[in-house]
Order: C-alpha cells, then structure tokens, then sequence
C-alpha cells in the first residue's frame, strides 16, 4: 500500500443540519477508495469537500499535510451530471484542465491524444457533445479528469446517469484505464456491486448524517467476476452492513 | 439531405403562396369597398414606384427616408448593447448589485418609450431624441436576457474550471460568456424589433423631415392611405430582413448547439 496522501477529518453542517459526522479516514497513494452510502446521505457533499470546492463547517481535508485547494493541489473532478461543454468540441473539452493549469502546447498536445486513446475515442475530437451518446460524455468526463494527471482523482457517481448496461462497460472500462495509468482515486457510489467491482477499499456511509460505518479491504483479483463466490459473499456482507439498523 | 432540401422547397412555397393568398384578399376587400381608405395592393405598388421615383411630397425619396431611419435604429440599437450587455453581465455576476437597485431599474422597465417623448422633446435636441427613444426599446430586453442568462449559467460547467483552480476571471471568459452568448444574441434579436417598433415614435418628435415613420405620419396628414400602407410595409420588410441575417448569423456562430430552434 502506497504512502497516505489525503487526510480527512470532517464534519460538516448545512443550515444547521448535520450532514456529515466524524468522518475521519485517509486515502493512500494509488488506491481505489470507494466511499458508498444510501442516496441522500450526502455523498455530493463529501465529494465536493473532498476537492476542496466546499469548506467544512468543522475539520479539514489536507492533502501532503496543506488544506487541500483546486488551486494548488492537481485535483480532477468526475461529476454525477452531465458536465460535456456543450460550445467545445471534445478535444478542446478533454484539454481543459491543462489549457486552465497553462501546460505547454506540447505537453496539451500529448496528453490529450494520450487520454482520448486511453478512452476509446479517437475519430471524435470534432465533435459537439450534442452530437455523441450518454455513455462517450461520460468517457470525455474521465479523459478531461485524466489529461491533467492529477495526483488526485475524485469521482461523484459518475455512472449513476447511464442505462445498466452501459454502467457495466463503463466499470470495465475505467478499471482498464485505472490498471493502465494507476491514480489516487476516490470514487462515489450508492451502488454496492459497482463498489465492490472497483474497489481496493470501501468505506461505507450511514444514512443522514452521515457516519462510517464499516471498511473492507478487497482482495479480489481483477479482472473481477460479478458471480464468482468470493465477490457475492463481499456484496453481501456489505449490503448487510448497509441494511443494519441504528 | 435530400429531405431537408424538399422540406425547405415547401416551406419557400407555402410562404409564397400566404403572400399571394393575402395579398389577393387585400384586392377583393378593396374592390368590394371602393374607397380611398382602402387602397388595393395595386395602388399601393404605384405609390410605392412614386415615392421612389419622384420622392414624397417635398420631394424626398424613399431611398433618403429608409437610410435616416437605419442610421437611427442603427444608433440607438448599438447604444442598447453597448450598454446592456456589459450591464447585464455584471449585475448577473454580482446580483447583489442587481437586487439592491432593482427598486429604480425595474419601474422603468415598464413605462414604454411613447410616454417619454415629453421628457425627451425638454431634455434633448436633433438626433440624440431619435436614438433615446429608440435606445429606451431596444435597451431592456437586452439587458434583462443578458442579466438572467447569466443566473443560468450550469453551475457544472463553473465547477468543472473551478477544480482545475481557474480564477474568476478565466470562469467569466471562458465559462459564462460563451454560455450567455446565445441568449444575448436572442435579446438582441428582440431588441432589434423594438427598436423598429419605436421608430415612428422616435421621428415625431425628432424635428427632421426625414425618416420613414417621418413619411407616415406626413402622409397621415393628408389622409393618403396608399402611401402610409408603403410606409408600413417598408418597416415590416427592412425588420423581417434584418431578423432572417440574424438568425443565420446565429446558425452560423451557435453550430454548437442542437437544433438551433430559433424560428
């Protein structure tokens, strides 16, 4: 396991109302960290915290010991919406991020012809995001995420848009980018199956407010089977944790 | 394509057919009545020969009278959007700003340009009187759609440059520019029409002789309907021209949107 890299140490209150409670827990290098939690447990809120776009109203996020802030830390951020530039085509969109972090035009250059191959969507840095599929929009999101090559990565339920089937290849898909470019990943989901397909860890979240509730290391090897025992006996003992009553 | 194709071809064709359509109705409701006040679209086409030819009853052609009134709208439309684009763009960037004097700007959004031309006859002289009122149609719808375009900008976007650690000033450019572009360009196509709408309000007070609603009202004078109608349609064609160069300048610039549902 690679060194720690974020620390969190949060709570955090919205209009007087708790959201979050003693979340504390830290992110090592190079980990998929999958933080799941029933839906409105305040994920989106975590997420955000997480990349620094929110302050919490009581403890803080560091990243190497500083407060974690887009504007020094290299954060990327996969959102739950979808978040295509609609006046950009899709390599002007992938290439956001190092046009915003000034890269040299090589450097954008590389890069971006990098990602869109490692996305699988070579043929289509002309086109308008009107123009593509539910699922190619999200694969911009996770090529604009990856063209900065952040030591970061966060990911709020970024399938939580698609149809089932297209969520499944996604899932393949972004491992397969994970296992070519390994990062820092701190993904969200109330989807325990999707958790424990991706996951090197889990943490799971309590309804509102939310509390830790557990931590699994999984072990499975990858590519990882959806039926194969050891990975439904993982899905449920989660899903039972999930089910407990307070 | 070919389809497309087709589709225009008919809608080119069911427009002509309207205007002939209208425009045969016009000759029989005027044969059937037989008055002055009522001339048919022929006697209208050789007012409208007249008035290009030999010029109005002081000799003025209509040529002059479309030109004085282009420069007006011209002036006063540009005012509106030299104006309430940046204006807009602020107070939406900064509603606080919006909100805290929305007592005074609102009002006045409501008293149409017609009920200022008292003020504007004491106020001002000669050419700034056309572009003030024309200015005063022109400028509100600008400025409101520039204003609530902005509050609609999709907060996504803003994140997504934010969490690359954007500064503000690369969110405004590259973020919520581009994305009230389209709407500014819709309150400028509106703008545009009131601005035609006021021109006639405008060259009654302006004091020069020239101008088409100038021409219309010489000729409400004197009660010649013939000429009054060529008036009227010079208006409703040089407006309905100036909307379909926008609209394809529209098409052309917004390529980015879907099916630009502009018409």
């Amino acid at each position: 396991m690679g060194k720690e890299l974020v620390d969190v140490n949060i709570s955090h209150k919205f209009n007087g109302m708790s959201i979050l409670e003693d979340i504390n827990f830290k992110v090592n290098e190079n980990e998929f960290l999958v933080i799941v939690g029933p839906t409105g447990c305040g994920k989106t809120t975590m997420a955000n915290l997480l990349a620094g776009l929110v302050k919490p109203t009581d403890g803080g996020v560091t990243m190497n010991g500083e407060v974690i802030s887009p504007k020094i830390h290299n954060i990327s951020f996969v959102f739950q919406e979808p978040s295509c530039i609609p006046w950009r085509t899709l390599w002007d969109d992938i290439v956001i991020g190092l046009e915003i972090k000034k890269a040299d035009p090589q450097t954008v250059d590389q890069r971006g012809k990098k990602v869109i191959q490692l996305v699988g969507l070579e043929g289509y840095e002309d086109y308008f995001p009107w123009q593509i599929s539910g699922g190619m929009k999200q694969r911009v999101a996770i090529a604009r995420a990856y063209a900065t090559d952040p030591d970061f990565l966060l990911m709020d339920e970024p399938f939580g848009h698609l149809d089932a089937q297209t969520r499944y290849l996604m899932q393949i898909e972004i491992m397969r980018v994970w296992e070519k470019e390994k990062k820092t990943v701190v993904f969200i989901t109330n989807n325990i199956e999707e958790a424990v397909y991706l996951a090197t860890r889990i943490i799971v979240l309590s309804k509102l407010p939310a509390r830790i509730k557990g931590e699994y290391h999984i072990n499975i090897n990858r590519p990882r089977d959806l039926t194969s025992p050891e990975f439904l006996n993982m899905r449920l003992e989660i899903t039972k944790q999930c089910e407990v009553v307070e | 394509m070919a389809f497309r194709y087709q589709e225009q071809m008919k809608t080119i064709f069911y427009n002509i057919v309207s205007l002939i359509g209208v425009a045969v109705l016009w000759s029989l409701f005027s044969w059937w009545q037989n008055s002055p006040f009522f001339p048919s679209p022929r006697a209208i086409w050789v007012a409208f020969v007249g008035l290009v030819s030999k010029g109005d009853v002081e000799g003025i052609g209509l040529g002059l009278h479309i030109w004085k009134s282009l420069v007006r709208i011209f002036a006063g439309f540009s005012a509106a959007c030299v104006l309430g684009i940046p204006l807009g763009l602020l107070m939406g960037l900064y509603p606080k700003l919006y909100n805290r004097t929305r007592s005074v700007i609102e009002p006045v959004r409501f008293i149409p340009p017609i009920a200022w031309i008292p003020v504007a006859i004491v106020l001002l002289v000669g050419f700034s009187r056309y572009a003030f009122l024309i200015w005063l149609g022109a400028f509100f719808p600008i400025f409101i759609t520039t204003l609530l375009s902005v509050t609609r900008v999709n907060p996504v976007h803003i994140n997504v440059a934010k969490v690359f650690g954007a500064s503000r000033l690369y969110i405004v450019r590259k973020i919520v520019f581009p994305s009230v572009l389209p709407d500014i360009a819709t309150g400028m196509r509106v703008g545009l029409g009131i601005a035609w709408m006021c021109i006639v309000a405008a060259e009654m007070i302006g004091g020069e002789m020239v101008g088409i609603g100038r021409l219309i009202l010489k000729y409400a004078e004197l009660i010649r309907m013939a000429e009054i109608i060529v008036g009227m349609l010079v208006i409703g064609i040089i407006g309905f021209i100036m909307n379909e160069i926008f609209i394809i300048v529209e098409r052309r610039i917004f390529r980015w949107r879907s099916q630009v549902s502009i018409d």
